[in-house]
């Protein structure tokens, strides 16, 4: 059985993705539940990050060190690397979407905007 | 192994190139160039992917993208696979895209001229995650799709309804991609790779909580997208606001998306693993399925906006498509692919009918539309071929799809599933009879109707002109008459059962990508239509018996108002659909915990 | 739903999912032990074959370049939707621009000091955009940091010095042609008989600011649209904020 702490930063992604999708279904304003879903997207970074780690590993730059000394794993940087930007401004859109929907009905609350029951 | 051909790339590359050339000069063209270039471009990625597949019918292929190909057993860069099945949904993306586009034409509001590029952007999508072999180029696309459909989602800005249902619908599907990437990234964890055909060869028979937890989170992510129960709350949202060109698409092709990835992921990826459990992962698919079924039927009959009404039909066919799914095999996927095809054109007939109606009669709920279309002929005859088409009765395609699946079914020993197809099909096609016949009609008595029915009442067309113009006629009357020339052409079905067998071989798609020489040699396509037929006409026939009691409801005893009592019972149901963000995502932990618990406790020993 | 009988039933669902979670993560690989052996063979062949020392960047803009297309893709569309949903429509009132109570322009000194910031900033972008392909930055980093600079004039200045270092028109230029410029890079080695997104380019000397092809160049357009798509969003809700509709009270 694997020491705890082999496994903490998995841990903490589990629990992490727990608290988004806790915030999202107990939010009361949809500018909350917007962060909520950022949080879930941290989740999903420290997940991808703590696979890619290797203890004793370097930076994956060559511009000082030789090729084939011990480094981290640079696929899964190369991967989130790029979503940070992307996700932002999706947030953005979210948040769009939002500030429009206050503007047509004066509420931000998900439980006054109930247009689409049934 | 044949060479790859160097248009496979292009459905891709050119609607988002045109896209990115239509935003320049989006302040210097004025309405009708936009919607010009718009139409020309989707007709150019449609010649493009027509192309591909004259080229790859026969010969499939793998594109490896920047040249680089496999070292050994580790693949470096990102592939696509070009065989019939993908290069047939780039094809029937650009179709749908390039009738929507049409049916828009000056009418429809474009956001300022947004919505364009938009629409080429979403088609760019739907062609790449049709095409691509790689699981994180999935995400991207999947990504892609999503978010080009949230933006058009809440084009109608000026009511606050189009505003909750894209975020409803942002707020599900954001989530089911992040289940993905969670899932992905636990895959690459165990097996290094990201390219589907090595993670299926890496895993192995390996079948450890690891794998299963795995299998869950991404299943889960494409069956959000694919609208199966318990995942499917965003979707009436999303359709009641959505402008009818969108909405084609969204129950055409994106939703069907979803539901091909997680037969990619059951064929491809985790192929081996499951293979001591067959019988008991279908189990586990075929309850989802029926569940889906049975809700989405039943809240399809009991809905009164026309929009929300479809959106729950593509619902339960959607439960269809995941049965045939479940059964496994190439004959039943084969028959899948058919039936997706099928209802694509249908649904999307249907919402272009309907946006017609919206155009012409200012109304999109069926009481306000009560008796008021009594002229309008040839709409009403799409109509009521929609209807027919979704009872899987002859002569349209459905039909021979379900004529596939409920072979394979029966060869299972689940003769129960033909049954089912009926209740479905029957349930939704009744509805669309119902809204028929008291819109064109004008028979019985007035529609009972509900909130939701008036959601989304604004039409999206301007006041000046209400005839119907070719331009929205000529798209929904292709649309409904293209099944039919598809299920009286012969010969594409044996060709489309031939591409579904090395589909659904793991080591067959491992042969492509390696470059080894293929060794497949499958048998034809051989279903019996008779029984379909027979089938698809005793469902017809009963939901124009249903339709009718609920038409003629006052006029019968209580006991028989079968129809009355499923449009206005089922309160608990219509409680869960609540329109709160929130609830929607604690049915997503929901069916989470629900399947992940199943794959562990069945799926591991 | 009530609330209350939501939260419940979340923290029953919710439990037995992070449960789930922990219990399949116990089977990974402990962290530190990174096995797979995608990232090995780039780390060790990306710096020959590419002449790129930077092997995230390797990754990006050249073995994976086409996700990268795909994710830039998603941001002009997240972009273009901000602009969508946020447009003015005709026939809606609209705010005076004059009586709208604009951000309080902050002390001199602080203005001040804002300009050497300014300018070290624009030279630190464009200084980590260039060397994307040699040490850890690009595109995507840099045009964050080229839009921060407008940012920082709102936060010292007030919307007005923003609008006057921005122009609408010229910003959706520079984003769509920025989009299109890496298709438009991709297609390019169809010329040559070779696939989408090839490195076509000479490839020049390890460590040269000029060096590994195609990557600084599709580097640089990514730089250009992702500083336009942030100031086209700050612009988009700027304008928003000073020329939104009256909500009837």
């Amino acid at each position: 059985m694997p020491s705890v702490f082999h496994l903490l930063p998995f841990f903490v992604a589990a629990w992490l993705f727990f608290c988004g999708l806790y915030g999202l279904v107990s939010s009361k304003h949809l500018v909350h539940s917007v962060i909520c879903l950022a949080i879930l997207q941290s989740s999903t970074y420290i997940l991808l990050l703590g696979i890619g780690y290797r203890v004793g590993g370097t930076a994956p730059i060559f511009a000082d060190i030789a090729p084939g000394t011990l480094t981290v794993d640079p696929v899964v940087q190369a991967l989130m690397l790029t979503d940070v930007v992307v996700e932002a401004v999706v947030v953005a859109l979210l948040l769009a979407m939002v500030v429009k929907a206050h503007e047509k009905s004066g509420t931000v609350s998900p439980d006054d905007l109930r247009t689409l029951r049934g | 192994m044949t060479a790859p051909s160097s248009l496979t790339p292009l459905p891709v590359a050119v609607p988002m190139l045109g896209a990115a050339l239509m935003a320049c000069l989006r302040k210097w063209l004025n309405r009708a160039a936009m919607d010009a270039m718009g139409i020309l471009v989707a007709a150019l990625t449609l010649t493009v992917s027509c192309l591909l597949l004259a080229k790859v019918i026969h010969a499939p292929s793998v594109y490896w993208f920047g040249n680089w190909s496999p070292r050994g057993p580790i693949v470096l860069g990102i592939s696509f696979v070009a065989d019939p099945i993908s290069a047939g949904l780039a094809v029937l993306a650009s179709t749908l895209t390039l009738l929507s586009l049409i049916f828009s034409w000056r009418l429809v509001d474009s956001g300022s001229n947004h919505f364009q590029p938009l629409m080429l952007i979403f088609l760019a999508a739907m062609c790449g995650f049709s095409l691509t072999l790689d699981i994180f180029n999935l995400f991207v696309f999947f990504e892609l799709m999503s978010t080009a459909a949230f933006a058009l989602c809440g084009l109608k800005t000026a009511e606050p309804a189009p505003l909750q249902g894209s975020f409803n619908f942002a707020v599900t599907n954001t989530i089911a991609a992040f289940l993905v990437l969670t899932g992905i990234a636990l895959l690459y964890s165990i097996t290094g790779a990201l390219n589907m055909a090595q993670i299926g060869l890496a895993i192995g028979i390996r079948h450890d909580p690891l794998v299963l937890f795995a299998f869950t989170l991404l299943t889960c992510g494409f069956l959000t997208k694919g609208a199966v129960v318990p995942f499917h709350f965003w979707l009436p949202d999303a359709h009641a606001v959505a402008p009818t060109p969108v909405c084609v698409l969204f129950s055409g092709l994106m939703v069907q998306l979803g539901l091909v990835a997680v037969a990619r992921l059951r064929f491809v990826v985790f192929a081996q693993t499951f293979a001591a459990h067959e019988g008991r992962l279908r189990a586990i698919l075929l309850s989802l399925g029926l569940m889906t079924i049975l809700v989405g039927g039943v809240m399809c009959y009991s809905e009164h906006h026309l929009k929300r009404m479809l959106a729950f039909s593509t619902i339960c066919h959607a439960g269809m498509m995941l049965l045939a799914i479940a059964l496994g095999g190439p004959l039943a996927f084969a028959a899948m692919l058919v039936y997706l095809l099928g209802h694509a054109f249908i649904k999307g007939g249907l919402f272009l009918t309907s946006g017609i109606l919206l155009h012409r009669l200012r109304a999109i709920g069926e009481r306000s539309l009560f008796a008021k279309g009594k002229d309008l002929k040839w709409t009403a005859a799409l109509w009521f071929s929609g209807a027919l088409g979704l009872a899987a009765a002859p002569p349209f395609l459905l039909m021979t799809g379900e004529a596939g699946i409920s072979k394979t079914a029966e060869e299972m020993g689940k003769a129960w599933i033909p049954w089912l197809f009926m209740v479905g099909g029957g349930l939704t096609s009744a509805a669309v009879l119902r809204v028929g016949m008291h819109t064109f009609f004008g028979w019985g008595t007035e529609p009972i109707t509900d909130e939701a029915a008036q959601i989304g009442e604004l039409p999206e067309t301007a006041n000046e002109d209400q005839r119907i113009f070719w331009y929205q006629f000529a798209p929904a009357a292709l649309c409904i008459a293209i099944p039919i020339v598809l299920a009286v052409m012969p010969g594409w079905l044996s060709i489309l059962r031939e591409a579904s067998t090395i589909f659904t071989q793991q080591s067959a798609m491992a042969q492509l990508v390696y470059g080894n020489a293929m060794t497949t040699r499958p048998p034809g396509w051989s279903a019996s239509l008779i029984s379909a037929a027979v089938r698809g006409s005793a469902a017809f026939l009963a939901a124009i018996l249903l339709a009718l009691t609920s038409i003629f409801r006052m006029k019968l005893r209580r006991a028989l108002r079968v129809g009355a009592f499923l449009e206005s019972g089922l309160h608990p149901l219509r409680v869960l659909q609540s329109g709160h963000p929130g609830d929607y995502v604690l049915w997503l932990t929901f069916g989470l915990a629900m399947i992940g618990t199943a794959n562990l406790i069945l799926l591991r020993s | 739903m009530p609330e209350a009988t939501r939260t419940r039933l979340f923290l029953v669902f919710g439990g037995v999912f992070l449960l789930l979670f922990c219990y399949s993560v116990m089977d990974l690989p402990p962290w530190g032990d990174y096995r797979g052996p995608y990232g090995d063979v780039i780390a060790r062949v990306g710096v020959y074959e590419r002449h790129a020392t930077d092997a995230v960047n390797a990754i990006n803009y050249d073995y994976r370049a086409f996700d990268t297309l795909g994710e830039e893709f998603i941001l002009f569309t997240a972009v273009l939707g901000v602009m969508m949903l946020l447009r003015r429509e005709e026939g809606t009132a609209t705010r005076d621009a004059g009586k709208v109570k604009d951000a309080m322009r902050l002390s001199t000194s602080v203005r001040t000091a804002a300009m050497p910031t300014i300018l070290l900033t624009v030279v630190f972008g464009f200084y980590i955009g260039l060397h994307g392909q040699l040490t850890p930055g690009g595109g995507f980093q840099a045009g964050v940091i080229l839009a921060s600079v407008p940012f920082l004039l709102y936060i010292c200045e007030n919307t007005e010095s923003f609008r006057r270092v921005t122009s609408h028109t010229c910003l959706e230029v520079i984003e769509a042609s920025g989009a299109g410029a890496y298709v438009l890079i991709g297609l390019a080695p169809f010329v040559m008989g070779m696939p989408f997104l090839t490195n076509f380019l000479p490839l020049g000397t390890t460590g040269d600011v000029f060096s590994s092809g195609t990557i600084a160049l599709i580097s640089a357009c990514v730089g250009f649209e992702v500083t336009a798509a942030f100031l086209l969003v700050g612009y988009t809700y700027l304008q928003e904020i000073i020329t939104g509709e009256i909500t009837e009270e």
